[in-house]
């Protein structure tokens, strides 16, 4: 046996080195566009982005045309819209409405953190604290945050600190029970492992729990302040002065179609900003959890 | 090794373990997976159980552990009575346990932090035994990028750092590739001859036990219980690191037989 691979070895060895050609380029099957499971790469992601909002921007344009003229009003064109944004920022002090929309997403929803995600996480490692609060908090669940709104107007008044208790109780029950599962969730061995070392019930939870929970935590967070946004709206719109909705609102009332759509379009850039913002911060904050690219 | 961690190994004739007439109910009480279950381990050995897929290996491991309780029965450690996990007993998972958020070195280094190890021995120690399981070139790599092979021996570097009197094993290999299992076997021997330790290794694999063991306890079914309790004076109390010289020895094959003629009157 040992001879005949001697034999072929050698014979690899005679081949005369020089006049050999490349092997032929191989030639893959032909691409198709919808390829199951295939990832673009960045460059063509970026076009594809580009083209689907271009048409979402077209059907938007085509809608405004296709109007009939007398109700064209009802439904302005890109152009319309923008010039309503610009108005808005130059002559009305926007600005003014949109950071303290911000203002108001960002203090509840850093009062629903603050105090959601630990509960939340201390619910996932242990049963009794589960058991002690998981029923209240189911049930408050399902109570449509926006039946609170007369209940918080005649407590506060039509003032931020009401806006800001809707968004809170918006978001916080929601929140509680994703971060409970994404607690749940990190595999069992992690806090065996840790109490096999001889580690302490503070150190499991602070160095093993929370690390290994917190990256699916940050994508929950991201997902409920989508949330927030649409309370906030809301909050808005029934009684305040200033924000993105009470522009909104007060606009509806004198039919400006396109001040409406302008805060539309502010609050929907606003979110994808958010969203950038998320995904970014968890990239430096979870090193170890970012796609490997291959 | 020139350097000294906590060492969890006490100089006695008291045997490492001892687990008397342990029996475990579950389903209150309605399903037994251990029935009045006694042994001892002796120092410096390697022990494996062996037993068909239900027959209470990993219950009787993780009782080892303190992660679980048993219904009756006492376990010793040094003559101790156990009283939950601790670190004189490390354990090595099926399951990657190496801790994704922390790289290799971090991860190998945490089990002596917990130990309030002091920094300069711990980082020491640390190198060491990355070099031990040849990972000293990853160092700073995260657990994600490396292969399961990779990833089972930072677990085993990180136990063993930990210094403990035994180190419990649940199937440790089964989830990586026949090739890289055999390397991890070899090192594994190579390690314990070493570091000198007190080993519990649950394997449904025969040939793996009789690789790795001095001593094999083979467990039977419904209710779990010792069906054997084998010496592997075969290999002439001697740890045989070249598989194919093992494969050679007189007795091997024999026992491989009766191990399998064992495995099969329990699953029939
Ligand atoms: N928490 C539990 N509740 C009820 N029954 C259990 C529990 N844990 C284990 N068992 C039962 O106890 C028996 C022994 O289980 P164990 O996991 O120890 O077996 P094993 O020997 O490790 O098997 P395998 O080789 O498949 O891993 C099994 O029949 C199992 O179904
Ligand atoms: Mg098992």
């Amino acid at each position: 046996m040992s001879k005949s691979r001697d034999a072929s070895v050698s014979s690899l060895e005679n081949l005369p080195s020089e006049n050999v050609e490349a092997a032929p380029l191989y030639i893959p099957p032909k691409e198709r566009f919808l390829e199951f499971r295939r990832q673009p790469s960045t460059q063509r992601a970026s076009v594809l982005a580009f083209i689907g909002a271009l048409a979402f921007f077209g059907l938007w344009e085509a809608g405004h045309y296709l109007t009939p003229a007398s109700a064209r009003k009802f439904f302005p064109s890109i152009g319309e819209v923008g010039s309503a944004l610009y108005m808005l920022f130059a002559e009305r002090n926007f600005l003014h409405d949109v950071s303290i929309s911000c203002w108001r997403i960002f203090v509840s929803f850093m009062a629903a953190s603050a105090i959601g995600v630990p509960i939340g996480i201390l619910m996932g490692c242990f049963g009794n604290i589960r058991a002690l609060f998981n029923p209240t908090l189911t049930a408050w669940r399902y109570l449509p945050a926006a039946s609170f709104i007369p209940l918080l107007l005649v407590w506060f008044g039509p003032t931020d600190q009401a806006k800001i208790a809707l968004l809170f109780i918006g978001v916080i029950f929601f929140l509680i029970s994703l971060v409970l599962d994404n607690t749940t969730a990190i595999q069992k061995e992690f806090v065996e492992a840790g109490l096999t070392m001889g580690a302490s019930r503070r150190v499991i939870l602070t160095g093993i729990v929370v690390p290994a929970a917190l990256p699916a935590i940050f994508d929950s967070m991201r997902n409920m302040i989508a949330v927030s946004w649409t309370y906030l709206v809301i909050a808005e719109i029934v009684g305040a002065q200033d924000g993105i909705g009470a522009v909104m609102m007060r606009a509806g009332r004198f039919l400006n179609v396109d001040v409406i759509m302008a805060g539309i379009v502010t609050i929907g850039a606003l979110g994808l900003l958010t969203d950038v913002i998320f995904r970014g911060a968890a990239r430096v904050l979870f090193p170890w959890n970012v796609e490997r690219r291959s | 090794m020139n350097i000294v961690a906590k060492d969890f190994t006490p100089v006695t004739n008291v045997p490492p373990l001892k687990a008397s007439r342990i029996t475990k109910e579950y389903l209150g009480g309605s399903f037994k997976a251990l029935d009045d279950v006694s042994f001892e381990l002796h120092n410096n050995q390697i022990t494996a159980f062996v037993g068909p897929s239900g027959c209470g290996k990993t219950t009787m491991l993780r009782i080892i552990a303190g992660l679980e309780y048993p219904t009756r029965g006492r376990l010793e450690v040094f003559g101790k009575n156990v009283q939950g996990p601790g670190p004189d007993r490390g354990m090595i998972f099926q399951a990657y346990t190496s801790f994704p958020w922390l790289t290799a070195m971090q991860n190998v280094e945490y089990g002596m932090k917990i130990l309030k190890v002091p920094a300069a021995e711990r980082r020491e120690r640390t190198m060491n035994f990355l070099k031990l399981v040849h990972l000293e070139k990853f160092a700073d790599t995260y657990p994600r990028s490396l292969s399961g092979g990779m990833k089972q021996r930072v677990a085993l570097a990180r136990t063993l750092a930990q210094n403990p009197a035994i180190i419990l094993m649940d199937e440790p290999f089964g989830a990586l590739d026949a090739q890289v299992r055999w390397e991890m076997q070899e090192l594994m021997i190579e390690l314990i001859e070493r570091e000198k330790k007190t080993v519990v290794a649950i394997t449904h694999d025969i040939e793996e036990a009789i690789y790795l063991a001095d001593r094999i306890i083979f467990f039977s079914r419904q209710p779990g219980r010792i069906k054997a309790d084998i010496p592997l004076t075969f290999k002439g109390g001697r740890r045989i690191k070249q598989k194919e010289e093992l494969l050679e020895m007189p007795g091997y094959a024999e026992l491989e037989r009766q191990l399998f003629a064992m495995m099969r009157e329990e699953i029939k």
